[in-house]
């Protein structure tokens, strides 16, 4: 197995212990919680006494978008199993299932980048554009805050995932 | 050796912890806080019925554990989720800042006390 690795450096070892696999998993949990709960309490900000807008600034649905898009990347890339990308070099795999789990893999990209980047658009069209200050500001930065925490948490998901298959392969044997 | 004075350790430290989390909500009449405790009372749960759901017997299946994963998963937003929802709530000008502190330290020790306890009398139930 580690004659195929890519790289000239070793894999460090604390990366196979299951330990830090099973952690990564907690930690992915911990960051889409941070992310979903910047995103509510935006939302919460928006409607609470202490929003002092001037020409009211609420949360819209528009607000909405980008984060969804974030979580539904990142339940489309993490359904995917990985060990399907390279199911080419089977023979008894059928026909093409490497090259559909890549498409789906490169749409939940796609909807994940097209999340952050949402985001960054709001921000700037809706809230840095007509020049709102700090208070009214944090329901724009919180978007792109959560945004990045969703991102962070399905990188988090992927590298723990990918743990596995070396660690199980040690088990078996 | 988890013993008696352990289980009188740990329902003292549960008592204390249950004690902020209701101050916190009696003292301003505002019962939000109390929200942290349902979430750290349901923290652990997904992680034991997902450990429950998997096969552990499955070796050739890597898929197996995805499950145990997800169950992980839950459990780290559950955690997160006892401390972000009074921060939440006292950003907003919901609850105020003291009920915040008190609610949040109240919920790490109900949660620990939950983890403690089942770290301390895991063992038997295996053997």
């Amino acid at each position: 197995m580690s004659s195929h690795r890519l790289f000239r450096f070793p894999k460090p070892q604390w990366l196979n212990n299951a330990n830090a696999r099973t952690f990564g998993v907690y930690t992915a949990g911990a960051l889409f919680s941070l992310g979903f709960y910047i995103l509510i309490d935006a939302a919460a900000y928006s409607k609470s006494a202490l929003n002092g807008s001037d020409p009211a600034v609420h949360i819209t649905f528009v607000d909405w978008i980008p984060g969804i898009c974030s979580a539904l990347g990142m339940l489309v890339i993490n359904s995917i199993d990985k060990s399907r990308l390279s199911a080419d070099s089977f023979s008894y795999s059928g026909n093409g299932v490497a090259w559909k789990a890549r498409l789906v893999l490169f749409l939940g990209f796609a909807l994940m980048a097209g999340g952050l980047a949402g985001a960054v658009t709001v921000l700037v069209l809706k809230y840095v554009v007509p020049e709102y200050v700090w208070p009214t500001l944090w329901m724009g930065t919180a978007n792109v805050v959560a945004n990045g925490c969703v991102m962070l948490s399905s990188v988090v998901l992927w590298v723990a995932q990918n743990m596995e298959d070396e660690y199980t392969y040690n088990l078996a044997l | 050796m988890a013993g008696l004075k352990t289980i009188i350790a740990l329902s003292f430290v549960l008592a204390i912890g249950f004690l902020l989390v209701i101050l916190s909500s009696a003292l301003w009449h505002n019962y939000f806080p109390l929200l942290v405790v349902a979430t750290y009372v349901v923290a652990p749960l997904p992680n034991w019925l997902c450990g429950h759901a998997a096969n552990p017997d499955d070796f050739m299946e890597s898929s197996g554990s995805g499950i145990v994963d997800f169950g992980r998963f839950l459990t780290g937003f559950l955690v997160v989720m006892g401390i972000a929802l009074p921060a939440l709530l006292a950003h907003c000008a919901i609850i105020q800042t003291p009920a915040m502190v008190m609610s949040i330290i109240g919920g790490l020790l109900i949660y620990g006390t939950i983890i403690s306890f089942t770290l301390f009398f895991q063992e038997e139930a295996e053997f």
